[in-house]
């Protein structure tokens, strides 16, 4: 079994946008809540070509990739595989791609709109951008997308399976969503938008080529918790964040840091505070929640692994924790570098 | 409809439907090439060819035959606008 | 490294409910290829598909890609015979795509015609994770969950991700496959792309005109070999191996020369570590547009030289059925292994000479084969193969 080295980060959201430096006068700072990415952000990673052809969603993806590439110090690479978790995917294309039949018929049809319409878009776009060759994932999941696509890229490198991977996710928000959102009883929370991902690859290979590495995911575990479809469960006994730990041979008492999942929906952040309890309990490490400044969305489960590697204030391993309504629920334990 | 008109109509498409940036559009010509891959063409590649003959269709009221071989109608501007000029006279 | 075995199957299909009505129509050759009625397929060039037909159940108000996910999801759980304890542990791999968009797409339709809509959409019900939280909740699933959109080859990507699990010694068990309902964004797309025929596809066909679109769900039960040997589970085939690559080449075009295709089924083999000649029977991905036959009969000479191979497109009976194809392709593959007879290609009658392959024209074929292969390849350059072996 390898160990898993985070070596890139890239992120594109409202509140950051960089790689680990940026991440880290990030974290430093104490700015006010910023949920939209400006367009601003994604100047000179984009080139004319893509700025026709892809859609706003697609160019959050491929410069986040881009991003978190450079971090890395890595080139385009034939060995990359990526895996992109997302909850709504490309939706705007879609309303468009519809809106254009129910406005003209079958002539305002577009063929440049519907690839889009499958959620795989973005990892096309990515893969194309950034030449990833391997496997190429897009995992669908409620508000937690990002942390469970993060979980399945490290697997895979621990197994063997891949060499490098680019794992993370990323969604859009904007007013449309958030009325679809509303009508369909979802409850209110903080939602974001924006893309981010880790570039993962095993230790050995990382530090063959001299990599600088951010810090190690030592262990991970994805499991559902009983619940009903967009419901909160009950139960708070959680196999997934035993696992994760064991995995990376840590103890409860360890956890330094816990990066949860919080996102302002009361019933399930309570959840969350439930299951955290009997999973570490009886230690009550201290915990963040990056969705009160970037909001929650499937980019920021890269931005949640950067942030505990790069975390200088607290001791031991950070757990990274995330859990969706409706009972999807990942954990990761991420130690710091330098790595013993 | 004479060549000229033709191409200021599919510039009007190549905005609209392609998202070509109106200033990009404005210096296209007769002789301007299309397909990606082509000297000094606008990079057309085999989804806009698509999208732009759905347009084409839409527009100038004509059928294009996906079963034939429509690659050297697609070469430039020109040859396009003489395709679309013969198809919707021959109506 | 564990090994898998496929202990439980379940399929809804153009066919019909159940895996029986599934290889009735398959060894039959019979197209369930027919006019649309689920959808105005009004002012579209084609308006055919292959639609299931009633007889799967559910309660109405759940979208008709989750009442076909449970049909099949269910007959393959019984079928494998867990228990509840071994449920409750198991992985659960769903490959999606249209979700229950066929109801949204009914509300939106409305509400632009200025009616009062039906019922309102909610995100829980339209987005393709939709189906695993139905599936989980309902069946008692708390293994790991994953929700996979690869295109048209989600469903071949369930079972390949769901092994690794089982490889890896995370789950012992898990539910994997693929489902999709008919959509009108998928219809009017695959219009749009003028990627459909106006008559039932004929895959490898000299005159093929393009592609049908199906509709249809199929789930296979996956457990360690050692396991399920011990428990005394019927064992239908193994899941001997599987390759997963990007072309990275182009958003709907596959890269001409099948590079990727080629990778990918290279790949299956070396997992499984199983050489080419040991193949033979070549599930297709088989689509019958004139560029993904010729090319993937170009990969797949490449990877395993010319003539000998039995290679058929299931699609020529069921339609293309998007997410759910690469599942109920892989469940057509195991049925050839266990049953020793090739499902053929329907209506083929002119064979392609660029296609250097036999490729079952509409009658059934009798051979034992020790291994099969399944290809699924989607927009984005996604190609998945999976390689199965006789039990």
């Amino acid at each position: 079994m390898a160990r898993v080295a985070v070596t890139g980060v890239g992120v594109v959201t409202g509140a950051v946008t960089g790689g680990r430096e940026q991440i880290r006068a990030f974290l430093a700072s104490s700015g006010a809540p910023a949920l939209s990415v400006p367009s601003s952000a994604l100047g000179g990673l984009i080139d004319e070509t893509e700025a026709r052809r892809l859609s706003r969603i697609c160019q959050l993806s491929v410069a986040a990739a881009r991003i978190a590439l450079a971090d890395a110090g890595l080139g385009p690479g034939a060995g990359l595989g990526l895996v992109i978790g997302a909850e709504f995917g490309d939706l705007r294309s879609t309303i468009a791609f519809v809106d254009g039949y129910l406005h003209r018929g079958p002539g305002g049809l577009s063929a440049l709109l519907f690839p889009n319409t499958v959620m795989n878009t973005m990892a096309a776009a990515t893969a194309i951008a950034v030449t990833a060759r391997e496997l190429s994932l897009t995992l669908n999941a409620p508000t937690v997308a990002g942390e469970l696509a993060i979980a399945r890229a490290a697997a895979a490198v621990r197994a063997g399976r891949a060499d490098a991977v680019l794992a993370g996710g990323v969604d859009e928000f904007d007013s449309a969503l958030a009325e679809l959102l509303a009508e369909g009883g979802a409850p209110s929370e903080r939602r974001g938008e924006g893309a981010g991902f880790v570039l993962l690859e095993s230790l050995d290979s990382a530090e063959a080529r001299g990599a600088r590495v951010l810090g190690e995911i030592a262990g991970v575990a994805w499991r559902a918790l009983r619940a009903r479809p967009y419901g909160v469960g009950r139960g708070a006994a959680s196999r997934a964040v035993a696992a994760a730990l064991d995995e990376a041979g840590a103890t409860s008492g360890e956890v330094g840091r816990v990066w949860v999942s919080a996102s302002g929906d009361g019933p399930r952040d309570r959840w969350e505070q439930a299951i955290l309890e009997e999973a570490l309990r009886p230690a009550r490490p201290p915990q963040t929640a990056l969705a009160s400044r970037a909001g929650r969305h499937a980019g920021l489960g890269a931005l949640a692994v950067a942030a505990a590697a790069l975390d200088e204030v607290s001791r031991g391993p950070a757990v990274v924790h995330a859990i969706a309504r409706g009972g999807t629920h990942v954990a990761l334990v991420v130690r710091r570098a330098p790595v013993e | 409809m004479d060549p000229k008109e033709v191409l200021d109509e599919l510039k009007t498409i190549l905005v609209s439907r392609l998202k070509f940036e109106p200033r990009r559009a404005a210096d296209m010509t007769l002789e301007t090439t299309l397909p990606k891959g082509v000297e000094g063409s606008i990079g057309l590649d085999s989804l806009d060819f698509i999208e732009l003959s759905i347009a084409i269709e839409e527009r100038f009221g004509i059928l294009m035959d996906e079963s034939q071989d429509l690659t050297k109608h697609f070469l430039s501007f020109d040859t396009l606008a003489h395709f679309i000029t013969a198809r919707t006279e021959a109506r | 490294m564990r090994r898998i075995a496929v202990s439980g199957l379940g399929v809804v299909s153009p066919f019909g409910t159940g895996v029986k009505a599934y290889w009735n129509g398959l060894s039959a050759g019979a197209c369930a290829i027919r006019p649309v009625t689920l959808i105005e397929t009004e002012g579209f060039r084609c308006r055919i598909a292959a639609e299931v037909p009633d007889g799967f159940g559910g309660s109405l108000r759940r979208s008709r890609a989750d009442r076909l996910a449970l049909a099949a999801a269910r007959e393959a759980l019984e079928d494998a015979g867990l228990s509840r304890v071994e449920r409750a542990e198991a992985a659960l791999a769903v490959g999606a795509v249209g979700g229950g968009m066929l109801e949204a797409e009914a509300w939106y339709w409305e509400r632009f015609r200025g009616r009062r809509p039906p019922s309102r959409p909610t995100p829980r019900s339209m987005l393709p994770f939709s189906h695993a939280e139905a599936l989980g909740n309902a069946l008692g699933l708390e293994g790991p969950r994953e929700t996979l959109v690869m295109a048209c080859s989600s469903g071949a990507a369930s079972l390949a991700l769901a092994a690794d699990l089982i490889a890896d010694g995370v789950v012992a068990t898990a539910l994997a496959g693929g489902v999709d309902a008919l959509t009108r964004i998928c219809f009017m797309g695959f219009n749009a792309l003028k990627l459909l025929c106006p008559e039932p596809c004929r895959p490898f066909d000299r005159d093929r005109r393009g592609m049908s679109i199906g509709e249809g769900a199929a789930f296979v039960v996956l457990e360690e070999l050692g396991r399920a040997r011990a428990r005394g589970a019927r064992i239908y085939a193994t899941l001997a191996g599987h390759g997963m690559t990007t072309d990275a080449y182009h958003v709907t075009s596959p890269h001409p020369e099948g590079e990727g295709m080629v990778r990918a089924m290279a790949a299956a083999l070396e997992s499984g570590r199983i050489a080419p000649a040991a193949v033979g029977y070549v599930n297709a991905h088989g689509t019958a547009t004139p560029q993904n036959d010729r090319i993937e009969a170009r990969a797949i000479h490449e990877v395993f030289g010319p003539g000998r191979l039995l290679v058929s497109s299931t699609k020529s009976m069921i339609g293309h059925t998007m997410a759910a194809a690469g599942a109920l392709e892989a469940v057509a593959t195991i049925l050839a292994l266990v049953h020793e007879v090739v499902p053929p290609t329907a209506n083929l009658e002119t064979p392609d000479p660029d296609v250097a392959f036999d490729c079952v024209p509409r009658v059934a074929r009798e051979a034992a084969v020790e291994y099969a292969i399944s290809n699924s390849f989607g927009f984005g350059g996604q190609n998945v193969t999976l390689l199965f072996g006789r039990a």
